[in-house]
């Protein structure tokens, strides 16, 4: 009797959590992209995520579920359908998202702890936003190769990213995920469970609390993020336009050119004709 | 004068207006000459525009990408909305960050470094909005199964698609109900203002407890029909992905498209040498 001690949970199950958090966490990030943000200054009050959503699923069901589902929610709603879809930095985003709500919904083992679910609301926001912050100072280096040369942009990048952690734990954080988990948990509690056809969870049926492993796969995963960034860098030299080949670039070039020229007519020939015989 | 302003930006920024401009992005254009083209080409080609412009420094090279990808956006005719959040988005990454720069005592030369960075993420994104919202959704998440993308990236893409309609408009029906009920306190004050500031979001988070029930009830509908029809049976064999994938097809179109952005990349790069 093994299984009992788990919330039992079949594949179809995790299926529908993933959907659920999807589409719900997916519309909430849609109307945050076009609520306009009020700036004073540098400093951006904005309503920057409905990170409560995904939180308060994850604290109810299969936190890794509603982890996933969330980040890839934001991805396709408000990335690939507004065509924001940004390459490398989507990852960055996906990994911290996930991090996040995962660790937020482990953290908790019985819903109705008013005080644990509070904590583990501010924690998943707190650790997302410090982890996109280093993200982001990482990509600005990366991105403006004499970084350090310029006069006024190191400092002014430590500052505004510095300022907008600080801005979004303190003015989105507590406002728009700590306050409605508080709100929306007890309330779904027992309520959403059944809909989905599961037994709510309680502190027997819990996963289990946060251990060394969690900690450890957080890590890797974050780091996955990071490296990411850092293939970045290295494949600068790559792909520098000015490296050592640069004396016989042009005849390179002459070349390519000479091949990509003759493909399209090549091209167009042939669909002449095929066009022709088709006729 | 301003409030005629302020008001006709208001009226354009309804539910519906928003629903009617994702539709549009989404199935309003599958007859432009980018939408025809095969997916898995269109992909290859944004995994060129999306990474190659972060690696290189020069001004001519990342310029000629972004000419390049600026004539396939307007070929896929994009609808207004996304290439105004690609205006805010592209200010808001740099334009913002050259202000921080004169405030923290930085002068005219950081305008070198800062455009070649707006000139990268602007041909990063507008090479993402030419394939991800000129290819119809169908077929872009087809295009990215048949390069081994999960099963349930490519599934949330045409579902995104379709239950987003729905659900908006759900979103808006409880936020009226809401409305109906409530007594918004007076905004004449600016006391007054924020508390109806602080009212509208109340209701808006109060407005998605009865959603999550809704959207729990239709999930469960959504995977049981899934499982009727052998979704997890087909998402891993390979014989089923075949059928589905059989009706993509690679044309002369295809690689014309492919040879005109090779021969204006080898171009610009042979340009690039001289500047």
């Amino acid at each position: 009797m093994e299984m009992k001690k788990q919330q039992m949970i079949t594949q179809s199950q995790k299926l529908m959590i993933f959907v659920l958090t999807m589409a719900l966490y997916g519309l909430a990030t849609l109307f945050t992209e076009l609520i306009p943000k009020l700036q004073i200054g540098i400093v951006e009050f904005s309503v920057e995520y409905f990170l409560f959503i995904p939180l308060t699923l994850g604290i109810l069901f299969d936190p890794i579920s509603a982890a996933l589902g969330a980040a890839t929610g934001e991805l396709v709603f408000s990335e690939i359908m507004l065509g924001q879809f940004g390459g490398l930095g989507e990852l960055e985003k996906f990994i911290t998202v996930t991090i996040g709500v995962y660790i937020a919904g482990r953290l908790v083992a019985n819903p109705k702890n008013r005080k644990m679910v509070g904590i583990a609301a501010m924690t998943g926001v707190v650790v997302q936003q410090a982890m996109g912050m280093m993200v982001d100072i990482l990509k600005v280096q990366f991105a403006v190769e004499d970084f350090e040369s310029v006069a006024g942009l190191p400092q002014s990048v430590y500052a505004t990213e510095g300022f907008a952690f600080l801005n979004d734990v303190l003015f989105s954080g507590i406002l728009f995920c700590l306050l409605p988990t508080l709100f929306l948990v007890p309330k779904l509690y027992g309520k959403i469970e059944p809909l989905l056809g599961m037994q709510p969870r309680t502190e027997k049926t819990a996963i289990g609390r946060i251990n060394v492993k969690v900690i450890i796969g957080s890590l890797a995963a974050f780091g996955v993020a990071i490296v990411s960034e850092f293939m970045a860098e290295s494949g600068m030299e790559l792909i520098d336009w000015e490296a050592g080949w640069a004396e016989s670039k042009s005849a390179i070039a002459i070349a390519m050119m000479a091949a990509g020229a003759l493909a399209v007519i090549i091209l167009l020939v042939i669909r002449k004709n095929h066009n022709r015989k088709e006729a | 004068m301003r409030e005629k302003l302020s008001e006709s930006i208001f009226d354009k920024l309804t539910m519906n207006f928003l629903r009617n401009q994702v539709l549009k992005n989404a199935y309003g254009n599958d007859d432009t000459v980018i939408a025809g083209l095969d997916p898995r080409i269109l992909i290859l080609w944004y995994l060129f525009f999306g990474i190659v412009p972060w690696f290189s420094g020069n001004v001519v090279f990342l310029m000629g990408c972004f000419i390049l990808v600026s004539i396939t956006t307007l070929l896929a005719r994009i609808a207004g909305l996304v290439l105004l959040l690609f205006g805010i988005g592209v200010f808001s990454q740099t334009g913002y960050l050259f202000l921080a720069t004169l405030l923290f005592g930085g002068d005219a030369s950081s305008i070198v470094p800062l455009l070649v960075l707006t000139l990268k993420i602007a041909t990063v994104s507008l090479a993402s909005i030419t394939v991800f919202s000129g290819l119809d959704p169908d077929r872009l998440s087809n295009g990215l199964m048949w390069y081994g993308c999960p099963e349930r990236f490519s599934f949330s893409i045409s579902y995104a698609y379709r239950m987003l309609p729905v659900l908006m408009e759900e979103f808006e029906g409880v936020l009226l109900s809401y409305r109906l009920r409530g007594n918004p306190p007076d905004c004449d004050t600016l006391k007054g203002k924020i508390r109806y500031l602080i009212y509208q979001v109340k209701i808006i988070i109060h407005a998605f407890y009865p959603l999550m029930l809704n959207t729990a009830k239709r999930s469960r509908t959504t995977v049981e029909a899934l499982e009727i029809k052998g979704y997890r049976y087909a998402a891993s064999k390979k014989e089923a992905k075949k059928v589905r994938l059989s009706t993509l097809k690679v044309s002369f179109d295809d690689f014309l498209f492919l040879a005109i952005s090779f021969f204006w990349v080898s171009l610009i790069i042979f340009l690039s040498g001289y500047f």
